[in-house]
């Protein structure tokens, strides 16, 4: 088996069809992101939007692929570095821990889109989750899976568990609760690691936070994660908290949503 | 067969063929029993779902682009989707027409949840003709607007098994399980 | 009331635990390095197989093992020390040249098709030997001294036997065809024959010699 395993040849089922990003991103009408769209009306995710539910079922089809990348990316670190000074045994333990955490929200996934009665491999499949964990850095690796994209899905899953809360839906308001615990571990996880691995590489640090960064902006366009009452997703300043974000760097992906959405607006 | 006139007549931003949307059109309204001339508007620029019936006499209806969309195939025509799209239109216009309707409010006056009720009974209808189905996401889209209940969920298959209730009896649906 | 000067025996009546063990402190330690090197090695394959792994119910199940043999390791890990190695990479090392050669031949399949092979290596070939090395090393050692392994090893003895069972069953629920199982089994075979040169897991003697040594009378 080869060291970094590329993200065309991740292994799926026929039900499971791949968007690549130059198709997404190439999309005139805007690139589809979530459930939503560059291109909508900006509004928060709700039951009460007509398409409320159907952006949720959506939205829930992306997590679950969003989970089993995860998956593969947590475990790809724990195969794709040799066990020393560039990925200690605690990182790689700690990596093994997540692969089954995401294996277990694949499975909650999985009973969620049964209950909003979508199908396996209903929406395309996009691999950018998995992309950002090839980085042959495993500090890189960490902070844009762990600090950006589990950054987003704790902003996503406390949207979710909301709107579960909301419609009076149990079921999603229950799965959310506990995604979103084992996801703010799983950031936390990100913000140690980058801490202890750059201690003395300010170089190494500095490179991480902009990948972070790079990834970050992939999913502020337009404002559509973000601290405004319309941001779709709703940028979580208490769990990020907890996470280990400090308020500086909360403050500054709430500036870069906001950037974003007023290129889109002009 | 059914003159079915598609706008725009070529699509810039989708990739989808107007003849082929025709065609989609055209066996829908045939297996519901429309046999009149049909114009489908569509606003490409769109990839979300809505839809809206323009003029039910003559038949005119507009579509977002995302509404005939393949979902796993993102700018690519979906006819399943389409037929369910399509589907849910002419039964509103055939149900209407009916008499069992009268009493309807408007269309731009119908609130979600009285919106969900009817599109369960459309698309169970629909089923039953093996035009479309996806029965699970229609109960998630009822239970968003009527409760995540046993009552709900009753209801529901009310609606869902039906052969042709009235405006009157949807209502009456709708209305009795709501929290 | 209870009368709190009467005497009692330290051990209970039934508590028939005794003090021989076959291990001293030295030699429990160096098994505990082979068993914490095979976990770590085992731990890191799983993982970076999710991802070649089509069949949906299969990568999440080796999602779900990387973490439980991962957990051993650590688990292993916490014991050097104790054990008087305060460098525990000293001794986080193969047995032997063997079980290098198994691991990579083991590790070899990457194919999204060859998930029958990935699945034979781990459930049918090496776990067994784990289960078997480490249940000689339990039942083995002393029950009184080394109790804090002992206590591992049932953990770690719980989980084995709950994976090989789900790995066999994934296994059995792939092979539909004779092709299929002559695929299993000629991988297995390929597999066994370096466990065999390398003795097992913790190398020659992983689970004891049960042969006698007849002596020669006259
Ligand atoms: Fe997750
Ligand atoms: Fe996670």
């Amino acid at each position: 088996m080869r060291k970094i395993f590329p993200a065309e040849e991740l292994a799926r089922d026929s039900r499971f069809i791949r968007q690549s990003n130059e198709q997404r991103m190439g999309d005139p009408r805007g690139a589809r992101i979530a459930g939503g769209n560059a291109g909508d009306a900006l509004a928060k995710l709700t039951p009460g939007l007509p398409n409320g539910p159907d952006r949720a079922r959506a939205l829930m089809h992306g997590i679950f692929v969003g989970e089993i990348q995860a998956l593969e990316g947590a475990g790809r670190t724990c195969w794709d570095f040799e066990l020393g000074d560039e990925a200690p045994l605690a990182l790689k333990l700690d990596m093994a821990r997540q692969c089954w955490d995401e294996a277990r929200h694949c499975e909650i996934s999985v009973v969620l889109a049964e209950h909003m009665g979508t199908e396996l491999g209903e929406y395309a499949e996009n691999a950018l989750l998995y992309e950002a964990a090839c980085n042959p850095d495993p500090v890189l690796r960490l902070t844009g899976v762990n600090r950006a994209l589990e950054g987003l899905a704790i902003d996503v899953f406390n949207t979710m568990k909301e709107f579960g809360n909301m419609a009076g839906d149990p079921v999603l308001e229950f799965c959310e609760d506990w995604m979103l615990a084992d996801e703010v571990t799983h950031v936390k996880m990100g913000s140690d690691w980058l801490r202890r691995l750059t201690e003395n590489d300010k170089d190494r640090l500095d490179k991480a936070l902009e990948f972070q960064k790079v990834v970050d902006r992939l999913f502020s366009f337009n404002g559509f994660r973000g601290e405004e009452d319309d941001s779709p997703i709703q940028l979580t300043r208490r769990f990020r908290e907890l996470a280990g974000f400090t308020d500086e760097e909360i403050d500054e992906i709430a500036d870069m949503s906001r950037d974003a959405r007023s290129e889109a607006i002009t | 067969m059914v003159q079915v006139s598609v706008k725009p007549e070529s699509f810039e931003m989708v990739l989808y063929d107007a003849a082929v949307i025709g065609e989609v059109v055209a066996e829908v309204a045939e297996r519901l029993g429309v046999d009149e001339a049909i114009t489908l508007n569509i606003d490409e620029t769109s990839p979300l779902g809505r839809s809206k019936i323009l003029s039910y006499d003559p038949i005119d209806l507009w579509v977002d682009g995302g509404a005939l969309e393949n979902t796993q195939r993102p700018r690519n025509f979906g006819q399943a989707r389409s037929r369910d799209t399509i589907g849910r239109l002419l039964l509103r216009i055939l149900d209407r027409r009916s008499g069992r309707f009268d009493d309807a409010p408007a269309d731009d006056e119908l609130d979600l949840s009285q919106f969900a009720a009817w599109d369960v009974h459309n698309v169970g209808r629909l089923e039953r003709i093996g035009l479309g189905g996806q029965k699970k996401r229609r109960l998630y889209q009822f239970r968003n607007r009527h409760g995540f209940t046993d009552t709900a969920d009753a209801a529901f298959e009310e609606l869902w098994g039906s052969s042709e209730l009235s405006w009157a009896e949807i209502e009456r649906i709708s209305v009795g399980c709501r929290p | 009331m209870t009368d709190t000067k009467r005497p009692r025996e330290p051990f209970a009546p039934w508590d028939r635990r005794s003090l021989p063990g076959l291990f001293d402190v030295d030699e429990t330690a160096e098994r505990i390095g082979y068993y914490k090197w095979v976990e770590i090695k085992l731990f890191e394959a799983l993982g970076g197989w999710v991802a070649t792994v089509p069949e949906l119910d299969v990568k999440l199940r080796l999602g779900t093992h990387c973490y439980h043999h991962a957990w051993h390791a650590e688990l292993f890990d916490k014991r050097l020390p104790e054990l008087r190695e305060m460098q525990t990479e000293r001794l986080t090392v193969p047995p032997n040249d063997h079980m290098v050669e198994f691991f990579e031949s083991m590790t070899e399949p990457e194919a999204a098709h060859l998930t029958i092979e990935k699945l034979v290596g781990v459930y049918r070939v090496l776990i067994p030997h784990k289960i078997a090395a480490y249940t000689y090393h339990r039942n083995g050692t002393s029950e009184i001294t080394d109790m804090p392994t002992i206590r591992i090893l049932d953990f770690i003895l719980q989980d084995e036997f709950n994976d090989w069972r789900e790995g066999e069953m994934l296994i059995q629920s792939m092979i539909e065809s004779p092709e299929e199982l002559e695929r299993a089994m000629s991988h297995q075979t390929k597999l066994e024959k370096i466990m065999l040169a390398a003795g097992g897991i913790a190398g020659p003697g992983s689970i004891g010699d049960p042969y006698v040594e007849i002596v020669e009378k006259n």
